[in-house]
């Protein structure tokens, strides 16, 4: 009995141990909830630039790849409008060539209120999973630089940071990898 | 009679002390001398044995330790040919080392400054490129700053975060995404951390470190 005894108490502490060991300090974590909201942020002004009518052909591609680097391979961003209750759900790439030809003469996105709506939560496999919510406020002017169309959207974002190894000058660095998942659209006013 | 006997008692004491005294005086002399004869010879083995030693590298002494030894030895003033043979091959090795040395000091205190002076362009370049007032003046300073990495590919780490002594990385990127990163995020808020050159002097691996 006493046997079982002891070999449970070393089971659990090897187990604590283990577990410790996974969790991350505050500071650190601290630290990838910050790159998180980061990378967040990157995306809106890097939809800033895609969408303004002032950025070079070639400057918006260069910033299309960028931002298609900061997701998931296989997310979506939703797209809502005003005159209609449909939410159009577009692959990153899309999005961003769809917002590139939007039919205004000049076009101001800014979004705001950007924080965690859901924490980032330590997943089974290791990956921390937490959802962003943004405000964007859209503005599309004609070319008498009258406002024709605007509207504020909340989206929220799932964000997956997931820690990676990558070999650099024959040393192996540990990383935290920060990916978008889908935008989803989750209110649509004319505020 | 008995200040008789006591006079030669005197006398015979007085003697007694003086044929004494300088018997001891002797011996003690005689014992001097063999300590000084043991303390040379020990000195004599331990130059040797401490010489040969520098010679073949066979002691864990950095060089200031060895120079010291060497001094020590010197200032016994030992007056012996195989000592004297054994400075004079000591002292060569070591002024080869001291030379090796004082080369590798200034080297590593010139990549010291180039590494400052590439810290304090870099940082002004970054500062530069997130204010330019237009994109093709971001460019231009793009090109600048490419011009002193070995290539556009050279990777660039970022630490996020510091603790105790081990770091959090963003996922690496390279010179040239970073760079037109600092320009379309219109901020630069990482500094040089640590850079690393290759034999043309051209950086081929940076880290920086968010402020």
């Amino acid at each position: 009995m006493k046997k079982i005894i002891a070999t449970l108490v070393i089971a659990l502490c090897v187990v604590g141990s283990a577990m410790a060991q996974d969790e991350l300090s505050f500071e650190r974590k601290q630290a990838i909830d910050s790159l998180a909201l980061e990378k967040v942020r990157d995306l809106s002004k890097y939809i800033k630039i895609v969408g303004s009518k002032e950025t070079p052909f070639s400057e918006a591609n260069r910033v299309i790849d960028r931002a298609e680097e900061l997701f998931m391979n296989d997310a979506e961003i939703g797209v809502s409008s005003l005159g209609s209750n449909k939410i159009t759900y577009y692959r990153v790439r899309k999005y961003m060539e769809h917002l590139m030809r939007l039919n205004y003469d000049r076009v101001e996105i800014e979004w705001y209120n950007i924080e965690y709506v859901s924490d980032l939560q330590r997943q089974p496999d290791g990956t921390y999973v937490g959802v962003i919510t943004i405000f964007q406020t859209f503005r599309g002017y004609d070319k008498e630089g009258n406002l024709a169309y605007k509207d504020t959207t909340k989206k929220d974002i799932t964000v997956y940071v997931k820690r990676k190894e990558t070999q650099i000058g024959g040393r192996t660095i540990g990383f935290w990898d920060v990916l978008l998942g889908d935008m989803r659209v989750k209110e649509t006013t004319n505020r | 009679m008995k200040s008789k006997i006591t006079t030669v008692m005197m006398v015979l004491l007085a003697a007694f002390i003086t044929l004494g005294g300088t018997t001891s005086c002797k011996s003690k002399k005689r014992l001097a001398r063999e300590a000084a004869e043991a303390e040379y010879k020990s000195r004599v083995e331990q130059a040797v044995k401490d010489l040969n030693a520098i010679l073949d590298d066979e002691t864990l002494w950095s060089l200031e330790e060895k120079e010291a030894r060497v001094q020590t030895i010197k200032d016994w003033n030992l007056q012996n040919a195989e000592v004297d043979d054994l400075l004079f091959q000591v002292e060569k090795k070591l002024a080869r080392e001291r030379a090796q040395k004082d080369e590798e000091e200034r080297r590593a205190a010139e990549e010291r400054e180039k590494a400052n002076a590439a810290d304090v362009v870099l940082g002004r370049n970054f500062n530069n490129i997130a204010h330019a007032s237009s994109v093709s003046q971001a460019n231009r300073i793009i090109n600048e700053t490419l011009d002193m990495f070995e290539s556009p590919n050279v990777p660039v780490l970022i630490i996020i975060k510091q603790n105790a002594g081990f770091n959090d990385y963003d996922r690496p990127t390279t010179i040239e995404q970073y760079l037109n990163y600092v320009k379309d995020q219109k901020k630069a808020t990482e500094k040089v951390h640590e850079i690393k050159y290759n034999n043309s002097g051209k950086i081929n691996e940076i880290e920086l470190i968010k402020r």
